[in-house]
C-alpha cells in the first residue's frame, strides 16, 4: 500500500518543480519584456550608449538555455529515479522468493532428518528420503551458485576476475554434448526431446557458462508446463551466425511479459502457472551469458498454452565479431596463467 | 478411538511432502496429499476432512484464497498454516483469513506434531462445549458457536475460527481475568512469538462485534498491564 503513494509523491514534487521554472520563465520573460518596452518609451531621451539591448537579449537567451537543460536534467534524474524504484521494488521481490527458495530444501532436508532420528524408518523409504535430500542438496546449491555467479559477473565484465575458459570448438559437436548433459541434469526423458538440424564451422564458447544457458531454458519449461513438456531443438547454421531454437509445448508467455522476462528479477505472475518457484534470475542471467559470448538471445510464444520458442544466435568463429572473440580468447590465456600461478607457489 | 482423523495436506514442495506424509501417516492419520489450490478446493468440496495443513504460496491459487474460500464454506474446520513467509504481516493476515495456527519452515518435526495433535483437541473440545451451549447472548448480542455468528439488532458479523476460540475463552472463563500470555498458549498456542498486539487486535474486533460503543467496553473490559475481563452484564 506504500508503494504507489510514495510514487505519488515523487510526480507531485516532479511537477511542482516544473511548474516553479516554468513561472520563474514566464516571470523572467514578463519582466524584460516590461522593462524593454520601458526602454523603448524613453529611449529617444537618452544617449544611445546607455541602451546595451544585444546584450540583454544574450542574457535573456543564454538563461533560457540554461533554464532549458536544468528542467530536462530534472526530468532525466527523475526518470533514473523512478526506474530505481521500480527495481528496488523487484528487488524485495527477489528476496522474498530467495528466501522461499532457500527454506523450502532445507526445510525438507531439517524433516528427513528429524524422521529418521525418530523412527525406524524402512531400508527401502531411507534411501528415497535420501535421495530426496540430495535432490534438495542440489538446489540449494545452484541457487547460492547463480546467486554468487550473478554479483561476479556484475561487477567485472570483461576481466579475470569471472572464470573464463572460453575455448575453440566445433559447433555441432560441442552443442549437443552440452544439452545432453543438461538433458541428464535433470533426469530429462530422452523420448520428449527432438534434435534437429545440424550446425557447421566452430564456435568459441565457455562449455561451463552455456551450460548454465540450457540448464535454465530446460528448468523453466519443466516449470511452466502443466505436464512434462515435448522440447524441440532445432540447430541452424550461418554464415556469421548460427543458431539455436529450443521450443517446448508450455503454458507459453503473454506478448507484455515477453518483453520483461529477461529483465533482472522480473518473474510472471500468472495464476495459471503450474509453479510459484523461482528467483528471477534464471533468464536475465541467460542473456547475460548469451551475451557475453557475442550472441543475442530473444523470445517468442504465439500465446497462452502454446508453447515457448527461445532463439539464440551466436558468432561463429572468425566470421563475425572477430575482435571481440579474440579478446575472450586472450583473457581465458591471462586467467589461466593467472590461476596457475596461484597454484604453483 | 476408531475414526482416523483425515488431513488434507496441501504443499507443492514434493520432497517436503512426501516426508509430512510419511510422519503423519505413522502417527495414525489418513493423510491426502494435493499439490496446488485447485486441487485442494475440489479435494475439500468432495469428502470431509478434520485438519488443513496449508502451504501459502501454492500454484493456480495462493494459500490465503484457499483458507478463505474453505472458511466460508465450514468455519469450523483447523487450518495450520506452513509456509517460509515470515513476516508479522503474512502471520497476521492467516489469522485474518481464519488461519487457526501459523507455522515457518523450517521447522521441528516434533513441533508440527504437537501443533496438528493440540489443532484436533482443540477441535473436539471446542465441538463438545459447543455442543453444551451452541448460543450464548451477551446483552443484546447472540453469539452462536456453532455457525460462528453473531448477531445483534440488525447486525450479522462472521467469526473467524480464532476470534471464536479466543470469545469461547474469555466466556468460559466469564468473571476472570485472563491475561494474554494466557490467551498466547491456550488459543494461539504459541508462546511468545506472537507479539502481545496481536491479542489486543483481535479484542478490539470484538469489542466491535459486541459493544454498543467500542470506546466504552461494558461486556470486555481490560485490566491495565494484565489482560481482560469479560462480564455478563
Amino acid at each position: 500500500m506504500k508503494k504507489p503513494s510514495t510514487l505519488f509523491y515523487h510526480i507531485f514534487i516532479f511537477v511542482i518543480a516544473q511548474v516553479t521554472w516554468f513561472s520563474l520563465l514566464g516571470l523572467w520573460i514578463y519582466w524584460y519584456v516590461t522593462n524593454y518596452l520601458l526602454l523603448l518609451k524613453v529611449e529617444d531621451k537618452l544617449t544611445p550608449q546607455f541602451i546595451s539591448g544585444t546584450t540583454n537579449i544574450i542574457a535573456l537567451i543564454s538563461g533560457l538555455i540554461l533554464l532549458i537543460l536544468l528542467s530536462l536534467s530534472m526530468s532525466v534524474i527523475f526518470i533514473y529515479l523512478n526506474r530505481q524504484l521500480n527495481v528496488t521494488k523487484l528487488y524485495d521481490n527477489f528476496i522474498s522468493n530467495v528466501t522461499h527458495e532457500l527454506k523450502s530444501p532445507l526445510s525438507s532436508i531439517q524433516l528427513h532428518l528429524e524422521t529418521i532420528k525418530k523412527r525406524e524408518v524402512p531400508d527401502e523409504k531411507k534411501q528415497e528420503f535420501l535421495s530426496l535430500m540430495l535432490k534438495d542438496i542440489d538446489r540449494l546449491n545452484r541457487l547460492i551458485n547463480s546467486i554468487l555467479y550473478l554479483s561476479s559477473l556484475e561487477q567485472s565484465k570483461l576481466s579475470k576476475k569471472v572464470s573464463h575458459d572460453y575455448h575453440i570448438y566445433d559447433a555441432d559437436n560441442i552443442l549437443r554434448e552440452i544439452i545432453e548433459e543438461s538433458l541428464q541434469e535433470f533426469n530429462f526423458p530422452l523420448d520428449h526431446v527432438k534434435i534437429e538440424g545440424s550446425l557447421s564451422g566452430q564456435c568459441v564458447i565457455d562449455r561451463n557458462w552455456l551450460k548454465i544457458v540450457f540448464n535454465n531454458l530446460i528448468d523453466n519449461a519443466i516449470k511452466y508446463s502443466a505436464q512434462l513438456p515435448q522440447l524441440k531443438v532445432e540447430l541452424t547454421p550461418g554464415k556469421r551466425y548460427f543458431q539455436i531454437n529450443f521450443s517446448d509445448n508450455g503454458i507459453g508467455i503473454s506478448a507484455r511479459d515477453q518483453k520483461k522476462i529477461f529483465n533482472k528479477f522480473h518473474r510472471v505472475y500468472n495464476p495459471e502457472s503450474p509453479t510459484v518457484k523461482g528467483t528471477g534470475l534464471g533468464l536475465y542471467w541467460v542473456k547475460e551469458i548469451v551475451k557475453y559470448h557475442g550472441g543475442k538471445i530473444e523470445v517468442h510464444s504465439a500465446g497462452k498454452n502454446l508453447g515457448t520458442t527461445f532463439k539464440i544466435s551466436l558468432p561463429v568463429y572468425k566470421e563475425s565479431k572477430k575482435r571481440y572473440i579474440k579478446r575472450l580468447l586472450r583473457i581465458t590465456h591471462k586467467y589461466q596463467k593467472h590461476a596457475e600461478m596461484i597454484h604453483e607457489p | 478411538m476408531n475414526h482416523k482423523d483425515r488431513l488434507l495436506l496441501v504443499e507443492d514442495e514434493d520432497s517436503l511432502a512426501a516426508g509430512l506424509e510419511f510422519n503423519l501417516t505413522a502417527e495414525g492419520y489418513e493423510v491426502i496429499w494435493v499439490r496446488d489450490g485447485k486441487k485442494a478446493l475440489e479435494e475439500f468440496t468432495s469428502s470431509h476432512f478434520d485438519l488443513i495443513i496449508l502451504d501459502l504460496m501454492l500454484p493456480y491459487i495462493s494459500g490465503f484464497t484457499v483458507a478463505e474460500k474453505i472458511r466460508a464454506v465450514y468455519p469450523q474446520i483447523p487450518i495450520l498454516i506452513l509456509t517460509a513467509r515470515t513476516t508479522l504481516k503474512d502471520r497476521l493476515k492467516g489469522f485474518e483469513l481464519g488461519a487457526d495456527d501459523y507455522l515457518t519452515k523450517p521447522f521441528h518435526l516434533e513441533e508440527l506434531l504437537m501443533r496438528v495433535k493440540g489443532m484436533l483437541k482443540r477441535k473436539r473440545w471446542y465441538q463438545k462445549s459447543v455442543e453444551n451451549m451452541p448460543v450464548f447472548r451477551l446483552g443484546k448480542s447472540e453469539i452462536n458457536f456453532e455457525n460462528l455468528t453473531i448477531r445483534s439488532d440488525q447486525n450479522i458479523f462472521h467469526l473467524t475460527a480464532i476470534e471464536a476460540s479466543l470469545l469461547k475463552y474469555l466466556i468460559d472463563n466469564c468473571g476472570k481475568v485472563v491475561s494474554r500470555r494466557e490467551l498466547l498458549e491456550n488459543v494461539w498456542h504459541t508462546s511468545s512469538d506472537l507479539e502481545t498486539r496481536t491479542i489486543d487486535n483481535f479484542i478490539m474486533r470484538l469489542r466491535r462485534y459486541l459493544e454498543v460503543n467500542p470506546d466504552q467496553p461494558v461486556f470486555i473490559k481490560s485490566v491495565r498491564g494484565i489482560g481482560y475481563l469479560l462480564t455478563e452484564k
